[in-house]
């Protein structure tokens, strides 16, 4: 509503109210974000343990995470291997059912609500239920397996086998992504398809050619808020399999929580924070890099 | 997008539509904020009791701070329950300077808090309350000469618990006293033959299978000291020497200990392993003893004296005995510590709470079987060993194998007494993981362990002989 000599009323009078309306969410992220974040990098910069006074110790949190630290590296370790498999396999999942479901079938309403009940589950309840699923005795899992003859496996009680289990648990969640998949997919245009299908091309070509182009934007979203996510797992550790067997599970965040309530190291937790916050700032800013050679927008000038 | 004035319900106008919705949430945040100290109102003094537990727990506590006000009518005491996440909690209250007046705390968080100088030094206290004097030196948390963290409202000893429907032969019934307990091989030898697979088949039989097992002869979970630390003990061991700057737990006593417990799993076959256990490594989501007995998944079980509230509760028919012995029977004795904030407002009226809540005589949970009073007298004298003891819940053999077994067989549990806990616990249990997984033999990993423990030892804390 900008004219060229100024701001005219109802422009001012929406600016106001979109601020005000704004507001309790401007009001939650400074109060609850950006003081804290603030916070803690003060934090990091001591060697506060909670109930003793602090003092500064310059960037000694940070060389003590590189140098004297074998829990920090390991359970970075960890939660990169969970990542690596947890973000592409959700992914794939997540994509292959939105297409499934964006297909004209009877009862896709009906589909649709059960592929996105697992979402609703709450966390604990689910990671109680899977716990169950990977029992080795009496678990779905083996119990199938030992049916069909195959060798069992001790699942998420295993130190070689806890984390490829998690990940195989995370696909479980993929509602959410699809979800938006599956709002991208009803997103391409229909003509498209037709061009594809009068030049002769099937199915492989208009999935190859349209689809997958076109859902790159879509793609490269969940790719990103998908690496945010999953480097921050906590619960299945947390209510699982306390960070074992032997570390084996011992996740990022849920060192980090350890560090800051069991041993109650404050200053040396907010550093581990801070070091996590930069790692997952350059990992999306190498992906953001990246989006410009492979990530395409219908218009150009949208990205 | 503006809000469109005719959405909103007749007579409310968008002006003080906003207007609420903004005093709401500014409600809110003061209701988060608020609620937290404690406050002098006409004469009579606020207190906040905070503790842990189930809902049993729970309804005892608010029961017990009932009859405290009843008796005290110048208090008020606010019940603070936290079931989960209390660490938390307790370092989100002390960084804001809000601690309760009276709390539970586990031990390694008291002492920090204690050198910290956070809670008070109940020392001086103790002579004028008999529930507090009649206690012996190891029953408080010392942190210094005639310092005291605090106490326990109860105590807690490992046994050995059984479904008696599976011991029809007398000769295989568990000792419920100290002097018959068994041999480690005796253990073996009875968990063998009520081990069974799906068929039926016992280990020691031929065509037996290993990975099909119904019903195992005992739980032995190595991923809690309530189990390792007391055998160990028995069998002359311990985690560190006498100063408690030595690192000993790869001592030949420490190592046999580790061995036998993970040949139980993996060589015997007659105990569950921590994946067959269910429930994740520290197996705090499998099922409980009480169901696992019920069900006949195993027949006895290493578990604590706390457990008992559970069982009485159920319809199972268990049994109580000693735990085995290796050179000397002994078991491992243990209570959260009860503290009182430096910082009360109000430090006549709390300590008249603490002692109270600390007092064998004002909790039910005694009798329920959840606890075990701390005074001596609970153990020594005959009617008061019999107010807590002669009910349902408590077995015939219950004198023997619990009251007697803690008076005369019991050692503090280590975390109680070490110096730095938490830190070496991040390095022990994973260790310990290692052999309960059956992953590596208990000495490979006790003698690595040696490098990682050993720069963690800052000494124990002091018990004096006398208070």
């Amino acid at each position: 509503m900008k004219t060229k000599h100024g701001v005219s009323g109802q422009s001012r009078l929406e600016r106001r109210w979109g601020l005000l309306l704004a507001m309790p969410a401007i009001v939650g992220f400074i109060v609850f974000t950006l003081v804290p974040m603030a916070a803690s990098a003060v934090i990091s910069l001591t060697d506060w343990t909670i109930g003793s006074a602090a003092s500064f110790v310059g960037v000694d949190n940070y060389l003590q995470m590189f140098t004297r630290d074998p829990l920090f590296l390991k359970s970075l370790g960890v939660t990169t291997y969970y990542t690596l498999g947890a973000v592409p396999l959700t992914l794939i999942v997540a994509f292959a059912i939105a297409m499934l479901l964006n297909a004209k079938v009877r009862g896709l309403g009906v589909y649709r609500t059960i592929y996105y009940l697992p979402t609703l589950v709450p966390s604990v309840a689910n990671a109680v239920l899977w716990l169950w699923i990977f029992n080795p005795d009496f678990g779905l899992l083996n119990s199938t397996l030992r049916q069909l003859g195959m060798p069992t496996s001790n699942w998420v009680f295993s130190e070689a086998a806890v984390v490829p289990s998690l990940i195989l648990m995370s696909t479980w969640g993929f509602g959410n992504i699809m979800v938006i998949f599956l709002a991208g997919l009803q997103g391409v245009p229909r003509h498209l398809y037709e061009a594809v299908a009068i030049d002769g091309g099937g199915a492989w070509r208009q999935f190859r050619h349209v689809t997958l182009p076109m859902m790159t934007p879509v793609l490269f979203y969940n790719l990103v808020t998908s690496i945010i996510g999953t480097f921050q797992v906590f619960n299945q550790a947390y209510i699982m399999t306390q960070g074992g067997p032997n570390n084996a599970s011992t996740f990022y965040v849920y060192y980090l929580y350890t560090t800051a309530f069991t041993k109650s190291e404050m200053g040396y937790a907010s550093a581990l924070a801070w070091a996590l916050f930069v790692l997952v700032m350059v990992i999306t800013v190498v992906l953001f890099r990246s989006s410009r050679r492979w990530v395409y927008y219908e218009m150009g000038a949208a990205r | 997008m503006t809000t469109d004035p005719r959405s909103l319900p007749p007579g409310l106008s968008r002006r003080t539509f906003l207007g609420a919705g903004a005093l709401t949430a500014a409600g809110l945040g003061l209701f988060g904020c608020g609620g937290q100290s404690t406050t002098k109102s006409g004469g009579s003094a606020n207190l906040q009791f905070m503790y842990w537990g189930s809902a049993n727990e729970k309804a005892a506590i608010e029961q017990m701070i009932q009859q405290f006000q009843k008796s005290h009518s110048d208090i008020k005491v606010q019940p603070v329950h936290v079931p989960g996440d209390y660490e938390t909690k307790v370092n989100t209250l002390v960084a804001s300077g809000n601690l309760p007046d009276v709390a539970y705390m586990t031990a390694p968080t008291a002492y920090r808090l204690a050198d910290q100088g956070k809670i008070a030094n109940i020392y001086p206290h103790i002579e004028k309350y008999a529930q507090l004097s009649g206690r012996k030196p190891q029953n408080f948390f010392w942190y210094g000469d005639k310092k005291v963290a605090g106490t326990p409202a109860a105590s807690e000893i490992s046994l050995l618990w059984y479904n008696k429907d599976l011991f029809t032969d007398p000769s295989t019934v568990p000792p419920a006293t100290a002097d018959k307990a068994w041999a480690w091989d005796r253990l073996v030898e009875v968990a063998t033959s009520l081990t069974l697979d799906q068929n039926g088949k016992r280990p020691s039989d031929s065509g037996f299978k290993p990975d099909r097992i119904r019903q195992f002869g005992i739980s032995a979970p190595l991923t809690t000291q309530w189990t390792w630390y007391p055998l160990i003990r028995s069998n002359g061991g311990d985690v560190t020497d006498e100063t408690g700057t030595k690192y000993t737990l790869n001592s030949p006593e420490c190592v046999k200990v580790f061995q036998d417990l993970q040949d139980l799993i993996y060589k015997h076959k007659v105990a569950p392993s921590p994946a067959q256990l269910g429930g994740g490594a520290d197996g705090s989501n499998a099922p409980t003893t009480t169901v696992q007995l019920q069900t006949k998944r195993v027949a006895m079980a290493i578990d604590g004296q706390w457990t008992l509230l559970d069982m009485g509760e159920s319809d199972l028919k268990y049994g109580i005995g000693v735990l085995p012995s290796y050179q000397e029977p002994i078991t491992q004795e243990a209570g959260s510590c009860r503290v009182m904030s430096a910082t009360t407002k109000h430090p006549d009226q709390a300590i008249e709470l603490y002692a109270y809540s600390v007092d064998g005589a004002n909790s039910d949970l005694f009798k329920k079987g959840l606890w075990m009073p701390v005074e001596t007298k609970y153990y020594s004298d005959d009617a008061a060993i019999d107010s807590w003891i002669k009910n349902d819940v408590h077995p015939p053999e219950y004198r023997t194998a619990a009251v007697d077994y803690r008076l005369n067989n019991s050692v503090r549990d280590f975390t109680q007494v070490l110096k730095n806990v938490p830190a070496i616990q991040e390095v022990l249990t994973p260790a310990i993981e290692q052999i309960a997984t059956g992953k590596s033999p208990a000495k490979t990993v006790l003698d690595s362990l040696q490098a990682k423990v050993e720069p963690l030892l800052q000494g124990r804390y002091p018990i004096p002989n006398s208070i």
